[in-house]
């Protein structure tokens, strides 16, 4: 017995460092982007390549915040994006999810399926009417343009959440809230909302991080500079820069991805619940 | 005269029952098409969204796929039914490369990230603690955006400066000096590992979710007669994973498809049309050459082929699981 408890420790702990080591492995690209963005430019492109950095300096995170304006502007870009996108796509699918599950009417399994079918179907034939819709109307190179597909894209997820949350509550609620007088607003806002909090935390976390990394809409729909976000951005520097800066991409990579890690260790239980949610589902 | 008194009393009875009943129904229809039109003020954004955005473009791209259409020079998409999808398919000699990237790319892309995943996520599970770290560890790629994936791999497997061929170089293999990404023979392999760098949380997810699903009493009992880890494994938790293993796979390959960052980033759809993609391959038709009407054609092909194989892979292991459900 003893023996059996001995190499089932002993098995958990073999586990534990197969999985660091995996984990080491797995990670050492983005360590070796930060490691990278740390040091000065002459240590970084000494041959043979070092590991570990003669010298940890800033020198390239403050190169980036004070001397490329392009990033700046990049940066405001991809927030006010982000977060218009965020919005719009949680008041659309709070009142979508609303209706789609707690409300029942001709067409809606049809309809439903068709917003699921969405998220298989390759974005690029939406992209190509898109695009010649958006030069028909001026929608071109402005936020607008890129915020409005984007909350398309991401309803679905959106839409997929929030009906769970809403199927979810029971039609107790409903009937005394409106026995108490309440009409169907008030009962969608102040009564049922309030339930789906957690849904609505999954929807933002989730088309925060969509909308932060979308490169293809970006990149066709904005032409003008100005009008980049980041991931579309940095490409655009780099090719810009050519190859002898790594640093500083590191430093921009880093600055990228730090506010969306933020978010995500804040709201990362919602985020992995609301994904598994709506991989499992569509 | 108390007769007709009487009478008329019947009538007014009857046509205030009439006007109540008319009342009544007037309310209740008012009801019904207030009700109605709050519906439809739910539906509105979703159905703004959705139609402008989603259902239109699909229509509008099926009819521009039957069509010759140049952007810059027509003024009008012109007709010419499946002539073009003839010629994209059977004489295109470019969408030919992209289809056989596409596989190339899919295959070790689909094995590296199935099996990591999945080996990442029976071992994440037997964990005692740590598991959440590990988890947000592993999840982690997931925000970054896929271009800058791109140049993080690009950095990383950077030739002679690149820290991957310095390792290489520390474990004696010497004289190997070769450009990952500007090799015809290697780049779109690192494509896909770098692609299923990013994918593996997603999996993973998929797979815990799973893993935690499978009653613990199961394994237990597998222990209890005298199964080891591996039998355990093998014979207990996978065949009560099926269906999660199912959903992951069609959310691999469905994303093995929507390829677009890596190959515009880092490769340009090079050396040559080495790492050219069906997305790849349908952009630059259509923002490049302004071709619309072959984009659509490469588009739309590329739909059909996710649709199938997800068909398909529903067909292969649906029984098993409707059997298990």
């Amino acid at each position: 017995m003893r023996r059996l408890l001995y190499i089932w420790r002993k098995n958990r702990l073999t586990i534990f460092i197969v999985v660091t080591l995996l984990a080491l492995i797995y990670i050492s690209p983005l360590l070796w982007m930060l490691n990278t963005s740390l040091r000065p430019t002459w240590d970084i492109y000494r041959f043979p390549p070092t590991i570990i950095p003669r010298k940890i300096t800033l020198e390239n995170y403050i190169y980036v915040l004070t001397q490329m304006s392009g990033f700046g502007r990049y940066f405001l870009n991809s927030v006010v994006v982000t977060f218009s996108t965020v919005i719009l796509v949680l008041i659309a699918s709070a009142m979508g999810g609303y209706a789609f599950g707690v409300r029942r009417f001709r067409g809606q399994n049809l309809l439903f399926t068709g917003v699921i079918l969405v998220l298989t179907i390759p974005y690029i034939m939406y992209l190509i009417p898109i695009y010649m819709m958006e030069d028909k109307l001026g929608l071109q190179n402005n936020w607008l343009g890129l915020i409005l597909p984007y909350v398309a894209l991401n309803l679905p997820w959106g839409l997929l959440i929030m009906r769970g949350a809403f199927s979810t509550i029971p039609l107790d609620i409903r009937d005394a809230a409106i026995i108490d007088g309440c009409n169907e607003f008030q009962l969608w806002f102040r009564v049922m909302l309030p339930i789906t909090k957690p849904a609505l935390a999954a929807t933002t976390i989730i088309t925060f991080v969509f909308a932060w990394q979308e490169y293809m809409f970006a990149s066709t729909l904005m032409t003008k500079n100005q009008w980049q976000t980041l991931p579309v951005g940095i490409v655009w520097l780099r090719d810009e820069l050519q190859t002898l800066v790594y640093g500083r991409i590191g430093a921009m990579v880093v600055l990228t991805i730090v506010p969306v890690f933020i978010l995500f260790l804040a709201f990362r239980n919602f985020f992995i619940k609301g994904l598994s949610e709506g991989m499992l589902k569509g | 005269m108390r007769r007709r008194a009487a009478g008329i009393q019947v009538v007014f009875a009857a046509l205030s029952f009439l006007e109540i009943r008319k009342a009544v129904i007037s309310q209740r229809r008012k009801r019904y098409i207030r009700d109605r039109l709050n519906l439809l003020i739910f539906l509105l954004p979703t159905i703004f969204f959705v139609f402008v955005f989603i259902a239109f473009p699909i229509g509008y791209s099926a009819y521009l796929s039957l069509t010759e259409y140049n952007y810059a020079r027509d003024s009008a998409p012109k007709f010419i039914g499946f002539r073009g999808y003839i010629h994209t398919l059977f004489h295109d000699v470019f969408f030919h490369d992209a289809l056989l990237n596409q596989v190339k790319f899919a295959i070790p892309y689909f094995i590296a990230t199935f099996t990591f995943s999945l080996g990442l996520a029976i071992l994440i599970n037997e964990l005692v603690f740590g598991t959440r770290f590990f988890q947000v560890l592993f999840y982690l790629p997931m925000i970054i955006p896929l271009s800058l994936v791109g140049i993080i791999f690009a950095w990383v497997l950077a030739p002679d400066i690149g820290i991957f061929d310095h390792i290489l170089r520390w474990m004696g293999v010497k004289n190997w000096n070769i450009d990952w990404f500007g090799n015809p023979y290697t780049a779109i392999y690192c494509l896909a590992i770098a692609r299923s760098w990013k994918m593996i949380g997603f999996t993973l997810i998929i797979f815990l979710a799973g893993l935690q699903a499978i009653p613990r009493e199961l394994r237990e009992a597998a222990k209890v007669d005298g199964a080891n880890f591996l039998q355990e494994i093998f014979k207990v938790v996978l065949p009560n994973l099926k269906p999660y293993l199912l959903i992951g796979g069609i959310w691999i390959l469905i994303n093995s498809i929507k390829t677009f960052e890596l190959p515009a980033v880092v490769t340009e759809g090079g050396p040559g049309t080495s790492t050219l993609t069906l997305y790849l391959y349908s952009w630059k038709l259509a923002f490049e050459r302004l071709d619309m009407g072959r984009a659509s054609q490469v588009a739309y092909i590329t739909a059909a082929i996710i649709l199938v194989l997800s068909w398909v892979l529903n067909r292969i292991f649906r029984p098993e699981t409707a059997r298990r459900a």
